[in-house]
């Protein structure tokens, strides 16, 4: 197994302004657009796939997961977080409003699997709220490397 | 056991590992994967655990759905794993 830790392309923006949850999701998307990992059509198909099944990506209280699948534009397995300037609404039932949206994108459907342990561990243990109190990018930055790191540690625990 | 999400690849696989926690501290001994909605329609499991909002969408697809809002809250996930499974006379 390719050590999937290294490849990751990691990436963060703080404070952002997005008037609606549209906005919001193409916002966490750009870095990784702007690293070249997915293609522009990603982040349109992030928010489609929301607009046809509703804003299930919405995990917990003011946290969504954009993404969508490999075909949708995904060159290298990567990982971002926005916060955003002012929350937004997604029209959850439960979790609205939206203040955190992490995006990610595997090129397949294998690549991602240790990350998204990893992410959900470390979600599980406060990085949410490390990411929310980060006040400059790098930060937030360090804090999603963690993650990344974490993964290259299990590699090959398997489990 | 089943957890389904829009696409299949991210919120139901961190809902899965969740699931997985909830399940072990519960004691039961269960397989579970992680799909997309319509996907699993056609898998014929023994249980759906989907957000809210989705098992409308799921609804007869398996005998036991269990909505979730919060993906996180693993205690609270246990707590309606609990419920569900004894429920069904499963635990």
């Amino acid at each position: 197994m390719a050590d999937a830790g290294n490849a990751v392309v990691i990436d963060a923006v703080t404070g952002v302004p997005a008037g609606d949850w549209r906005a919001a999701i193409t916002e966490s998307c750009r870095p990784l657009l702007d690293a070249g990992a997915v293609t522009d059509r990603y982040p349109a198909r992030c928010v489609e796939l929301i607009e046809e099944h509703g804003p299930y990506v919405v995990l917990a209280p003011g946290l969504a997961l954009a993404h969508a699948r490999p075909e949708d534009g995904v060159k290298q397995l990567c990982l971002a977080s926005a916060t955003l300037a002012e929350p937004v609404e997604f029209g959850h039932a439960d979790n609205d409003p939206v203040d955190l949206v992490l995006a990610f994108g595997s090129p397949d459907d294998a690549q991602h699997l240790g990350l998204l342990q990893a992410l959900a561990e470390h979600l599980l243990t406060g990085l949410a709220d490390t990411l929310r109190q980060s006040t400059d990018r790098e930060q937030a930055i360090r804090a999603l490397e963690r993650v990344a790191h974490s993964v290259e540690q299990d590699a090959g625990d398997g489990t | 056991m089943l957890t389904v999400c829009g696409v299949g690849m991210g919120s139901s696989l961190i809902l899965r590992m969740n699931a997985e926690k909830a399940l072990k501290a519960l004691g039961v001994n269960a397989k579970v994967e992680h799909t997309d909605l319509s996907s699993a329609r056609g898998m014929r499991a023994d249980v759906i655990i989907a957000q809210g909002l989705h098992t409308e969408d799921l609804g007869g697809a398996a005998p036991v759905i269990v909505p979730i809002s919060n993906f996180m809250d693993v205690d609270g996930l246990r707590n309606q794993l609990d419920e569900a499974l004894r429920a069904q006379g499963w635990l």
